[in-house]
């Protein structure tokens, strides 16, 4: 049952009402218990490693606060260890195995290890990730150990956040699974509104560009430069979409329910350089690679000053590429992000002396130039993340500057649509940025205005969505 | 060494790694109040006033340090060990 799916809106609107008529004393166990169905519900063998994740955390974290100073590390390195390692098994297991296979082949050399079709348990990056900032969390007293395991237990499976984040902190979290919940209005209605942008996010925005972006990826030899240009365009608008958009119904979903959870992404396409990008995209994962990974390793560097801090800035990127798969496509993606920021921290003086003595600053023209650079920049390395092979992605490259034509349109229908989802996904992004309490459609003090517009949203959903079921990009995370 | 004076070491330091020289340096102020202060220049800053002062910082403490007030805190416990 994922969020977009016809069971949801059966299945939510039930549990809100059980939810806000169950004392509160019995919230918390409600809530764990419907995590759990919820994630049983996908595939019950899963369940296991949830658990198991869940158990190591609580003991070790619990040993953790009662050991000497001392005596603390090794739990922490010994729990990081555990947890990590059913996520390395389910997600590098096959890779590993076909790397070594095709290498000693490759020295007429065959000794083939046992072949195991894993099916990546759904979540298992996001809970894992989760439990290892808690963990580290408690180790440098940022959190205070959390005693009752249900509520350790329901902040890892939760279920608006288990499938794809955002990767909250305990810090955040924790507390508000302990606080009395009251219902309140205001939570109803911004959920509400949360969740219908999402939606329309999803399955108008993301889901029509898919279809385009899928048709030329999918095929990129048979296409012209022109074609791939626009789907190398059209590509970060579906991941913005699909992900942002998914971000959305799972805020939207907890805050019906009472909770607070972390922003995001925030306005991506209107970031003026990679790093202001950076804060932007996909922000519970970058801070999160930001706090556990960037920070110990520059502060381990830090004698070395930019060069240490460009070498940590690459490490985590290659990390975060990694992470995103054991191909070489997401280590050249990571290698990309890397260099980028590097070179921005290496000439950030010298770019920011440059637009003061120029007065660029404030300039329009100048904030549309540095915005459009930051999209092709990023879209060049998405390409990366998008093919199957890092030769292809060069293909891509090499076409779009050599090999112009004309443009693939299987159905003009296809490019009005992605058109019309893109344009009005900037638009609101565009106000938002620039003109924040102005133009107000959704929170507009005119109920009228307001009504309307959550009702032009609903019809363009049934209208435009595309109602296929399907997935998330960001589940095969 | 008072708290001012501390305050009146690390000044230079935060002008020249944030390239602004008109910054004055408060107890309440945040990383988020000052132009170009982010995760590259705070290490940056870090291991400045770690050469000018003599102390290390451990990670732990760095993650205290919500505003120039906590580090000062934190620069005078280093010093009196």
């Amino acid at each position: 049952m994922i969020s977009t799916s016809f069971n949801f809106l059966i299945f939510f609107p039930l549990l809100t009402i059980i939810y806000w008529v169950t004392p509160h004393k019995w919230k918390l166990l409600l809530l764990l218990a419907t995590s759990y169905f919820f994630y049983i519900n996908i595939n019950p063998s899963f369940l296991f490693i949830l658990l198991s994740v869940t158990c190591c955390t609580w003991i070790f974290t619990n040993l953790m606060a009662k050991a000497p100073e001392s005596g603390k590390r090794k739990y922490l390195v010994s729990n990081i260890i555990l947890i990590l390692l059913p996520l390395f098994f389910f997600k590098y297991y096959s890779d590993i195995n076909n790397g070594i296979l095709h290498l000693l082949e490759s020295h007429h050399v065959r000794w083939p290890l046992p072949s195991i079709k894993l099916l990546l348990p759904v979540g298992i990056s996001f809970y894992t990730f989760m439990a290892i900032g808690y963990t580290i969390d408690v180790y440098n007293e940022d959190a205070e150990v959390e005693k009752n395991p249900a509520i350790l237990a329901l902040f890892l499976s939760f279920f608006p956040l288990i499938l794809s984040g955002p990767i909250e902190r305990a810090k955040n979290m924790l507390p508000q699974f302990r606080a009395h919940k009251t219902l309140q209005a205001l939570h109803l209605t911004q959920g509400l509104k949360l969740m219908l942008w999402g939606y329309f996010m999803k399955l108008v925005v993301a889901d029509r560009v898919g279809i385009y972006v899928d048709s030329v990826f999918n095929n990129i030899h048979q296409h012209n430069g022109t074609t791939l240009l626009l789907a190398s365009i059209f590509y970060p608008f579906q991941v913005y979409a699909d992900l942002g958009g998914y971000s959305l119904i799972a805020i939207g979903t907890a805050k019906i329910l009472g909770f607070n959870v972390m922003q995001n992404f925030k306005r991506p396409f209107f970031a003026r350089s990679m790093s202001d990008l950076w804060h932007r995209w996909h922000i519970s994962l970058i801070s999160w690679l930001t706090d556990y990974i960037y920070l110990p390793l520059s502060f381990t560097l830090r004698k070395y000053k930019l060069r240490g801090i460009v070498v940590a800035l690459m490490i985590t990127f290659l990390i975060s590429g990694i992470w995103h798969g054991a191909k070489l496509t997401f280590i050249f993606w990571g290698l990309i992000q890397g260099t980028y920021l590097s070179i921005e921290a290496i000439t950030n003086h010298k770019r920011d002396l440059f637009e003061k003595n120029h007065n660029l600053h404030q300039k329009v023209w100048f904030i549309a130039f540095e915005v459009c650079i930051t999209f092709i920049l990023f879209s060049i390395s998405q390409v990366f993340a998008r093919v199957t092979y890092v030769s292809d992605a060069i293909t891509v490259l090499a076409k779009i500057i050599t090999n112009t034509g004309k443009l693939y349109i299987e159905s003009p229908s296809v490019i009005i649509f992605c058109l019309f989802g893109i344009v009005m996904l900037l638009l609101k992004d565009f106000t938002d940025e620039y003109f924040p309490n102005r133009f107000l459609l959704f929170e507009n003090r005119n109920v009228v205005i307001r009504f309307l517009s959550y009702s032009a949203v609903v019809i363009l959903i049934l209208l435009i969505g595309v109602f296929d079921g399907s997935q998330f990009i960001y589940f095969q995370f | 060494m008072e708290r001012i004076d501390i305050i009146t070491k690390i000044t230079p330091i935060f002008r020249k790694v944030l390239n602004n020289e008109s910054l004055q340096l408060t107890e309440e102020l945040t990383a988020n109040d000052v132009e170009h202060w982010d995760s590259l220049s705070h290490m940056l800053i870090i291991n400045e006033i770690e050469t000018t002062l003599s102390i290390k910082f451990k990670l732990k403490e760095l993650n205290k340090m919500s505003n120039i007030g906590d580090m000062i805190t934190i620069i005078i416990s280093k010093m009196t060990e």
